[in-house]
């Protein structure tokens, strides 16, 4: 057993840390310290910086224009831009639908959208959720009907997706549709890509309590799809959307983020001189270092050619509450400072000047941070998981 | 970086599994709680043997040289079978301080120590110290002949102890001497704890002590004390993430055995998450317990930090676990027949034991 990183990984991490103090975009860094909120300009700026270094595949095979990284290499260069505080990368694209286009797509899927997405030319969402179907996704009821339209064959799409991450910035989502309602509900399920462009989608914004508009409402109205954009075979999308989740809990501990925010919190709390939020953030330092290890157990694993399996679900469920709790200490820690609330644009940061500059987005960092526990399978789904898989039960 | 153990350290854990599954069954366990000695002789035998009371001794002292490692390894299988036999007391607290001391007799006692001859307490606690190891009140005196007067608390297997190593204070010196229990002016009482140990407490008036007596004075003494204590405190959270293992599997298996409403219980959902919470308490506590060993292991500046971390932790969780494992068994939880009470009382009792949850989240903070 040896806790240090090879000298090899060392020198990688430092290349990282190189990179993220010279050429991550100085006005995000900036915004982000401020606690302002980032445009849609900036979180592109963000993306291709990583994209001119031919980083944006971080996960991906080298053969797809990925890194080709080691597991430890993904575990340091994740674990490092959240110590730097960058925002967290846009995972529809690199993390969702890139890994299912280059595992289950034909060739000229691979084509046409990997280099998109390595490039953060096209801005992809998630078309999971629907009005009626949350934790029971397979229930969902988007109508995907194949047609034949002079010897073209589409597919024809009614329905609605909801939730779905800043989709008014989309060019593109991957949608789970029902194509056959007949059997068995995960056995009618296709995985298809849709440009959002197509006539007959309408995004309507959904504001969450945070006053942001992060989340919205995609309404499909005879939607017309071509067949060519049905990823692997049709009934088959089930399969795949686990599949995709399994490559999302990578990295979702957010170890290195909680750990950034934690520095700021002890330096806060022993400014503040406050023995009890001092003691809270002593017992939160060790439920990130218990984190931190758990996750490195799971990449000792993996590195050992191990499959980590149904235990990763305790880093979402730690990983998320964690990620609230910071955020409920820094609320405390703002004292009465956390309500004066809405900025100028409408969105949902405090109002400045009135407080230290910890308190600026305190309260809409929390509220914000509610949906951690609900997204990515349910905190309560993920245990039903281990129940499930691990207990047996 | 590497946490997988090595192919020694999982041949070592599956022997020790071996003997705990073929000899270590709980209703065989209830019959030695209430003997004199408060465990099995035979089997104190059997660890001499098996060459387990030689572990962490260096080679020169005739030992492994085996480290935290070896030892976390083999108090979580301990834990998981609530062992009573004494290997904290004798191996892991008297054991390091004789071992790593300069004292020009510890191999006389090393030896009867390994081979399971004779047994050695290390006696360092004192009332209202408050986990504090330093400031001690039992005063030895004089210069040439020396004279010991004072009381010790909590000595963990005193009773069962041939000899003890006590800590003094020798003019403002932090000092240790080996004392044999049947020495004159030295009084024992012996007392059983709430999970079945056996623990004294020593009276000391005009005991004579002899230079050739003491084991390690000044700076040393206070350094094999912090360590031998923080040594002691990871084999017992060790032994806590064994006994939070177990707890959580014994509940698995007794809800889905256990029938009500027409079903196992464990098509329960609530118990269902009750049981997964036990289980991620679990391994968080383990994922505390791989980074205190190895930072032992490498002897990192951050070891007694890890440590507190870990202790608090353990103490907070285990007692989770324990009090959960309790309420899902229903009234067969608080049947003393049962083990599943008898873990809770081990919770309770590591917790208090070399600082307590709160007294370790303090220490972590201020490290």
């Amino acid at each position: 057993m040896e806790l240090s990183f090879s000298s090899k990984d060392i020198e990688f991490r430092d290349e990282v840390r190189n990179f993220l103090a010279n050429e991550y975009p100085k006005n995000v860094k900036e915004k982000i310290e401020n606690g302002d909120p980032l445009t849609k300009e900036d979180i592109v700026d963000w993306h291709k910086s990583l994209s001119a270094k031919g980083w944006m595949g971080f996960n991906w095979p080298v053969e797809y224009g990925g890194t080709g990284w080691s597991p430890a290499q993904i575990y340091i260069f994740q674990n490092e831009l959240g110590l730097a505080g960058c925002p967290p990368l846009i995972p529809f694209g690199v993390s969702m639908v890139g890994p299912v286009i280059y595992t289950f797509g034909n060739q000229e899927q691979k084509d046409r959208f990997l280099p998109d997405i390595l490039n953060f030319d096209t801005w992809w969402c998630q078309g999971y959720s629907e009005p009626g179907s949350g934790s029971d996704l397979a229930s969902l009821k988007t109508k995907a009907e194949l047609v034949n339209e002079n010897g073209k064959d589409y597919y024809i799409i009614n329905g609605s997706k909801t939730w779905t991450t800043l989709a008014q910035n989309a060019d593109w989502i991957f949608c789970l549709v029902r194509t056959d309602s007949s059997g068995k509900k995960q056995e009618g399920i296709s995985f298809l890509l849709i440009d959002m462009k197509s006539p007959g989608i309408e995004v309507k914004p959904i504001i969450t309590i945070d006053g942001d508009h992060e989340v919205n409402s995609v309404f499909f109205t005879d939607v017309k799809v071509p067949a060519e954009n049905l990823i692997g075979e049709e009934g088959k999308g089930w399969t795949y959307a686990k599949f995709l989740l399994a490559h999302e809990r990578f990295g979702i501990a957010g170890v290195g983020a909680s750990k950034r925010q934690l520095e700021r919190l002890k330096e806060i709390s022993k400014d503040l001189g406050d023995d009890d939020l001092i003691a809270k953030v002593s017992q939160l330092e060790i439920d990130i270092m218990a984190l931190e290890f758990t996750e490195l157990r799971l990449l000792s694993a993996l590195e050992g050619g191990g499959n980590p399996g149904a235990e990763s679900s305790i880093l979402k469920i730690k990983g998320t509450e964690i990620q609230q709790r910071l955020t409920e200490l820094f609320v405390e820690a703002a004292g009465e400072f956390a309500i004066p609330y809405g900025g100028p644009d409408g969105y949902g940061s405090n109002v400045k000047p009135n407080g230290p500059e910890y308190t600026n987005d305190a309260l809409s960092k929390y509220l914000n941070m509610r949906k951690v526990t609900i997204y990515g399978g349910s905190n309560e789904i993920q245990k039903n998981i281990i129940s499930k898989f691990v207990l047996g039960v | 970086m590497n946490l997988n153990f090595s192919d020694e350290q999982n041949l070592l854990r599956e022997q020790i599994q071996k003997f705990c599954n073929s000899d270590y069954d709980f209703y065989d366990r209830e019959n030695f709680i209430n003997t004199e000695s408060g465990f099995d002789p035979e089997k104190w035998k059997l660890f001499a043997d098996q060459g387990w009371l030689a572990m962490p001794f260096s080679s020169e002292s005739g030992g492994f040289d085996f480290g935290p490692i070896e030892l976390s390894i083999l108090f979580e299988e301990f834990g998981k079978f609530l062992v009573l036999e004494p290997y904290l007391s004798n191996v892991v607290l008297s054991g390091y301080i004789l071992d790593n001391s300069s004292f020009d007799k510890k191999n006389e006692y090393i030896e009867k120590l390994i081979s399971g001859e004779e047994q050695i307490s290390l006696a360092y606690m004192e009332q209202n110290r408050n986990y504090d190891f330093k400031n001690i009140t039992c005063l030895l005196e004089g210069t040439d002949s020396l004279s010991l007067n004072g009381t010790k608390n909590l000595v963990l297997n005193g009773s069962n102890a041939d000899n003890y190593l006590v800590t003094v204070n020798h003019n403002d010196v932090t000092t240790i001497v080996v004392i044999n229990k049947d020495t004159e002016g030295l009084s024992i009482n012996n007392f059983k704890t709430v999970d079945d140990r056996r623990i004294s407490q020593l009276n000391f008036e005009n005991v004579s002590i002899n230079t050739d007596q003491i084991v390690s004075t000044g700076d040393e003494a206070e350094q094999l004390l912090k360590d031998a204590i923080n040594y002691g405190t990871l084999c017992v959270s060790a032994e806590a993430v064994g006994s939070m293992e177990s707890c959580y599997l014994k509940t698995v298996e007794y809800t889905k055995s256990r029938e009500q409403f027409g079903q196992p219980i464990s098509n329960f959902q609530v118990l269902q998450h009750k049981m997964v919470d036990m289980f991620i308490e679990t391994e968080l506590c383990k994922s505390l317990l791989y980074k205190s060993m190895i930072d032992m292991h490498e002897n990192n500046d951050s070891k007694y930090r890890s440590v507190s971390a870990l202790k608090s932790q353990v103490g907070i969780s285990g007692k989770k676990v324990g009090e959960d494992a309790v309420q899902l068994h229903g009234g067969m939880g608080v049947s003393e027949e049962m083990s599943i009470g008898h873990y809770l009382k081990r919770f309770i009792s590591i917790d208090s034991q070399f600082g307590n949850s709160h007294f370790h989240l303090k220490k972590f903070n201020n490290s």
